[in-house]
């Protein structure tokens, strides 16, 4: 009975409260407010380019459609990019400017057609009314990558598209469609089966209704990769796509792999098709002069025939039909018709499309593996592009120096390391090279200056000792009696807060070490599958061998110790199994069995272990190599037996990390195909976070521990930081009830570091963006403050004010900063500006508070600000710096003063006598002639004071002996001028009548 | 009955959601901010104002319905004129030299085009040949608001004619701007979009103006300007706008 009772009083309860006060969750941007991300880059080395597009009138724009970054505008002829399509998925196959209204019609097919292992999907066709500041998704949701996009350039109505269509698996959504409504409808005109996509599509630039496309029969799955089929063929269409032909006239014979086509510009019976063929000696260019009626063999070097899933673009020279460029792993040029060919200029391998300038055939544009590179003398020599941060990160991690470092590696550029902050912002110049080939994981040694990298399948694994510049590779070997280790293209690396020379490595088993690498010990049996039918590497490729390794499956993908206890380690593999161990190996759990929901094999891509209990840990599974897009994330909390999914709908887009908050565990990060997501409420919600973060693909997120920084590794834009996220520690149900929160922070370092660099460069180079290092007063707004005054001032803790400054308005979460500096000086008027009067001392450390006014309520915070530890200076000579700084501060107000009093008695007088008297008073006080460069007169008191004002003020050292003299000297001119000026003022009867204002007036 | 009442009310709401049309969106603000007569009448606006950059500057702006404006700058207690335009010559004082110099033909010629924007670019739009179009609800300041694009004259940018396009987040409580965005056009940042944020909107003789704006790129902290005071029809002296002919006397020998 008595239970029932308390049964129903807690029913009640939580019905009053619930009725009390209704649950806030605020969604994405009505939460993070100012929270906001910040690009790093690196841009050194850039990343992939899926698709160039000219403007048809305009040579000075140009659009680059890229593998994981969106889509980039020229404005420039490609000097700088600007990203236009942060807000959608970052993996794009087509840009196409209608023809007749290229300044504000723009299409964008989403998803990359150079097939390679690690390549993201799209979701559809995007199409924009006004130059690319708004996008609307028109139709192809489940196209996942799409070729080409094509406009009828006499009628803007008509569009085709080519769909590829899914990599992955199955699907009906391929082949060639056209809208005749400017993409409200649209109908299928070409289609073969689920298997077989369009990989190419051209039009005849003479006449709409001719059409080219050729279709490809590929697929992959995540152990193999299969080019051509009985269905990969070219056809025509004469009738605008009601009925297509197969043009293979000349073509050889047997399963045909992937083709383009190209139309010639200046000649529309000549194409050119490159063929996958069964035979070598038939692969490669092939040519028509009759519209595709007969074709002819031309060439089969290498750099035609290379990869052709990854290089298959065939691009014309506008004016001539001879001069002809094919895609490749360097890039081939004729100048024949396509009989020779000769490489192109140096630049990143890897070359995707080629696009020549519309006026000057000299000019060319590249789009590789290492960003877009532009000729100017036909393709001899190439100029990267340095403004594009599209590099795409396997991995990410950080190391715990000040500032910390960032490290990781790419697709096809290698690893690296670079700081979070550096003087004038992240330059190019600031990261360091650590590794060759595709780089993965990069670790720093938890205690020693070595970092751990990798290429691709462990083939080397590099132990770089930084204070020596050494490096030498510590890849585990096969040892005796054991099988031929299998290393994901991708191979999982750890190391151990418990043991830093510890270092983990995955193969099949996991292999531990406790000398840095120099010995291996398995300490695991085989903990995959082993399924011998994944296991065929070799046969990969179809009618184009490629065995790069980058198939290799049935192997280990993620390893976690735990930070509380050594013995538990958990192990994710990409056939579906989660293992762990709570001895150190010695015994080994699958528990992928206990996971509810979760399809069987798929690729469990991390696994966190938990910071609050060893038995928790957090599994994410990444399911796309399997043509399924859902995401999935489970946590357990007794070491696997049981697993609870922790994704709600809010989630779009596959799982490939998740991060665990040190101090709340209610608090993670997800990483997906389509961007950041963030919880605050341990899963039951997800918030897309979308401030300055494009929807790219997060591939690992790491937390730094010192600064609270969340620093992602993005697939596509760099590396991406959000600062500080502590705030969100913070927020609660009787938090966001609240009208205003302050958040708490930090005690601030005032910063008096030098920073003496320029920003070379930086016109045209990618430079990232530092963190605040002013105080950051952190607060959380109800509502957005719109109507009526709202400010907010700094106070000493006694009430004075210190500083007014503006304050953050938004809805969520509003940051707002200070400098810790007071108002500069009132300095007196002169001719030309006193530089050094423009200084603004910094406070003293302390604590101090910020005071938010809002109608007729007050706010306030107190923060505390601090002087750097690594500091020399005394007490006593923060003393002397700060009284002596103040004092010059006063002396400059009181100089201002006497020649503003000055000022207005000159005016007034009609005496001749001092008139002359005060005109030579104020020519030795301030600056009278001259300008601010170098017509600049002779310094005069003012100026001599206000720079010694700014010398001392500016200065991180206590002032020094020379200092202090040259301000005795200041001080006695000024006191014999006070005394010179009292003389005179003396004699003036008119004082009353100029109703001068007040010291306190004037300085106010 | 509450319930139904509550029905009623959804139903209601979604009904005037629905009929969200740009003009119901302007004449509403216009409303709430004044009164498009009221509005109109203005014949000047002067505003005192200063901003933060590392040092405090004090900031004075005067827009007149006629297209004449500027912004005087006081550092150390010079005055500086920027963005001085009388109708014709558009010039700023050259902060090296501190005299006056005019702006490049392009730029004169593209704020002649911004005459008729006083006091609201929004009045009698169509009459002025702009369009404006609402592309929806979004989320920005963490408030909800009605998107809508205004588009001007073409402007000429470096020798080409282009759209002059920018973009006003309507709060969809109070119907007022909160934030405008607009693609920037010239210098090094071409192809990028700046961002003003307003708040503060305080009555003056009987209209509501923001006290408050923070100008920067989209999605990055902005620089604020605070205004102190806003003083309406103001009397001010035609020759201030006027560029100061820089003639050299020459020396008697």
């Amino acid at each position: 009975m008595k239970k029932t009772i308390l049964a129903i009083a807690l029913t009640i309860g939580t019905f009053s409260y619930t009725h009390a006060q209704e649950e806030i969750h605020l969604k994405g941007k009505q939460l993070f407010g100012d929270l906001t991300a910040r690009h790093i880059g690196p841009a050194l080395m850039s990343g992939r380019i899926n698709d160039l597009e000219n403007h048809p009138t305009n040579d000075r724009i140009i659009y680059a459609g890229t593998a994981g970054g969106g889509v980039w505008k020229s404005n420039d002829g490609g000097a700088t990019f600007n990203s236009i399509f942060d807000d959608y998925a970052q993996s794009i196959g087509a840009v196409e400017l209608d023809p007749n209204d290229p300044d504000k019609t723009i299409y964008v097919g989403t998803g990359e057609t150079w097939t390679r292992n690690s390549v993201s999907v799209g979701d559809g066709l995007y199409k924009s009314n006004d130059g690319g500041a708004n996008w609307k998704k028109i139709g192809f949701e489940n196209s996942e990558r799409i070729a080409n996009v094509i406009v009828n350039p006499k009628n803007s109505k008509e569009i085709y598209v080519a769909v590829l269509g899914a990599l992955w698996g199955d699907s009906e959504e391929r082949g060639v469609y056209k809208s005749n409504d400017g993409g409200a409808t649209w109908n299928r005109l070409l289609y073969v089966n689920q298997k077989t996509g369009c990989a190419d599509l051209a039009m005849d630039p003479n006449d709409p209704n001719i059409l080219y496309a050729s279709m490809w029969e590929f697929r992959r799955t995540g152990w193999s990769f299969e080019s051509g089929g009985e269905n990969s063929a070219l056809y025509k269409s004469t009738d605008a796509g009601k009925t297509w032909n197969k043009i293979h006239n000349g073509f050889p014979s047997g399963k045909l792999g992937r083709l383009a086509i190209a139309v010639a510009p200046s000649d529309s019976n000549i194409l050119y098709t490159v063929i996958e063929a069964e035979k070598d000696e038939r692969k490669g260019l092939y040519r028509s002069d009759d519209a595709g009626k007969n074709w002819k063999q031309l060439n089969n070097d290498f750099g035609i025939t290379v990869r052709p899933f990854y290089f298959s673009r065939i691009t014309i020279d506008p004016k001539n039909p001879d001069v002809v460029i094919k895609a490749g792993l360097f890039g081939s040029i004729s100048r024949d018709g396509g009989k020779t060919f000769k490489g192109m200029g140096q630049m990143h391998s890897d070359i995707h499309d080629i696009i020549f300038d519309i006026n000057d055939s000299d000019r060319i544009y590249c789009g590789t593996d290492g960003g877009v590179y532009r000729s100017w003398n036909g393709g001899t020599t190439m100029e990267i592009v340095e403004n594009l941060p599209l590099s795409q990160f396997y991995h990410i991690s950080v190391d715990d120096a000040e500032p910390y470092n960032i490290y990781g590696g790419l697709q096809d550029n290698g690893s690296w390391y670079g700081p979070s902050s550096s003087p004038g912002g992240i330059n190019g110049r600031d990261w360091n090279s650590v590794g060759y080939g595709d780089g993965f994981r990069v670790l720093k040694h938890p205690t020693k200056n070595i970092i751990y990298s990798e290429m691709q399948g462990a083939a080397n694994v590099w132990r770089f000792d930084v204070d020596q510049n050494r490096d030498k590779t510590i890849q585990p070997l096969p040892q005796k009696g054991q099988p031929k280790l299998r290393f994901n293209w991708n191979a999982p690396m750890a190391v151990s807060v418990h043991q830093p020379d510890r270092f983990y490595m995955g193969s099949q088993f996991v292999h531990r070490s406790e000398d840095m690498g120099d010995t291996w010990k398995i300490i695991s049996p085989d903990l995959t599958t082993n399924d011998k039918s994944k296991q065929n590497q070799e046969d990969s490729g179809g009618l184009s061998k490629d065995n790069s390794g980058a198939e290799n499956h049935t192997t280990i993908f993620t390893i976690a110790e735990s930070t509380l206890d050594e013995n538990v380690i958990w192990v994710g593999t990409d056939d579906g199994n989660v293992q762990v161990t709570q001895d150190a190996g010695k015994t080994w759990t699958n528990t992928s069995m206990n996971i509810p929901n979760l399809p069987a094999a798929i690729w469990c891509y991390h696994i966190e272990a938990s910071v609050f209990n060893k038995g928790t840990a957090y599994a994410v599974f990444d399911g796309h190599t399997m043509n399924n897009k859902n995401p999935y994330a489970y946590k357990t909390t007794d070491f696997g037996k049981t697993w609870k999914s922790i994704i709600s709908d809010d989630v779009k887009g596959f799982v490939r990390n998740i991060q665990e908050d040190y101090v709340n565990p209610d608090l993670l990060f997800l990483g997906t195909e389509f961007g950041l997501y963030i919880t605050i409420d341990g899963g039951k919600h997800w918030n897309k976070f979308t401030n300055n973060m494009p929807a790219a693909a997060v591939h690992f997120i790491d937390l730094q521990k010192r600064t609270n920084d969340l620093v992602m590794g993005t697939h596509g834009r760099g590396a991406i930081i959000i600062d500080d996220i502590s705030p969100l520690r913070e927020i609660n149900q009787e938090l966001l009830h609240k009208k205003v929160h302050f958040f708490t922070s930090k005690p601030t370092v005032i910063n008096e570091e030098s920073n003496f660099s320029g920003s070379f460069g930086g016109e045209t180079q990618f430079v990232g963006q530092n963190p605040s290092k002013s105080v950051q007063i952190k607060y959380y707004l109800k509502k957005r403050h719109t109507f009526g005054k709202m400010t907010m001032e700094i106070q000493d803790m006694k009430g004075n004010t210190i500083k007014e400054i503006s304050p953050g308005k938004s809805k969520g979460i509003n940051i707002v900063r200070w400098n810790y500096r007071i108002k500069q000086p009132k300095v007196a008027k002169g001719k030309t500006f006193s530089f050094g009067g423009f200084t603004t001392p910094k406070v003293t450390a302390g604590t101090y508070k910020a005071v938010l006014k809002k109608g007729k309520d007050t706010f306030e915070q107190e923060f505390e600000v601090i002087y750097d530890p690594k500091s020399k200076l005394s007490a006593k000579d923060r003393e002397l710096q700060h009284t002596t700084t103040m004092k010059m501060y006063a002396m400059t107000e009181e100089l201002a003063y006497m020649v503003y009093e000055l000022d207005a008695i000159l005016e007034k007088t009609q005496k001749k006598k001092t008139k002359q008297k005060l005109t030579a008073l104020k020519e030795s006080l301030v600056i009278t002639t001259g300008d601010n460069y170098v017509g600049s007169a002779e310094p005069q008191l003012r100026e001599k004071m206000a720079d010694l004002f700014s010398k001392i003020a500016g200065s991180y050292d206590k002032p020094s002996a020379t200092e202090l003299e040259a301000l005795e000297i200041i001080t006695e001119r000024f006191n014999k001028a006070k005394v010179d000026f009292a003389k005179i003022k003396k004699k003036v009867k008119f004082l009353k009548e100029l109703k001068l204002k007040t010291f306190d007036e004037f300085v106010k | 009955m509450k319930k139904i009442t509550l029905l009623l009310l959804a139903v209601f709401a979604s009904f005037t959601m629905n009929a969200q049309t740009v003009d119901g969106i302007l004449a509403t603000y216009f409303e709430n901010i004044g009164g498009l007569e009221n509005l109109k009448k203005v014949e000047g606006i002067k505003m005192t104002a200063s901003v933060n950059q590392g040092m405090e500057i004090p900031l004075e702006i005067v827009q007149m319905k006629s297209g004449k404006q500027y912004v005087k700058v006081s550092i150390q207690g010079k005055e500086l004129m920027q963005g001085v335009f009388d109708g014709e010559t558009l010039w700023s004082t050259n902060f090296q030299t501190m005299k006056a110099e005019k702006s490049d033909a392009e730029a004169t010629a593209n704020m002649k085009l911004e005459a008729n924007d006083f006091p609201d670019s929004f009045i009698d739009y169509k009459a002025k040949g702009y369009t404006v179009e609402y592309l929806g609800k979004e989320t920005i300041d963490g408030t909800e608001t009605f998107k809508i694009k205004l588009t001007k004259e073409p402007v000429t940018v470096d020798g080409k004619k282009e759209d002059d396009v920018s973009f006003y987040f309507f709060d969809t409580e109070n119907y007022v701007p909160i934030v405008t965005q607009k693609e920037i056009k010239s210098g090094q940042a071409k192809g990028q979009t700046s961002e003003s944020k307003l708040s503060d909107y305080q009555e003056v003789d009987g209209i509501y103006f923001p006290f408050s704006m923070t100008q920067g790129m989209k999605g990055q902290p902005g620089q604020a300007i605070k205004i102190t005071k806003i003083e309406l029809n103001p009397t001010v002296d035609d020759s201030v706008f006027a560029y100061p002919e820089d003639t050299a006397t020459e020396d008697k020998k």
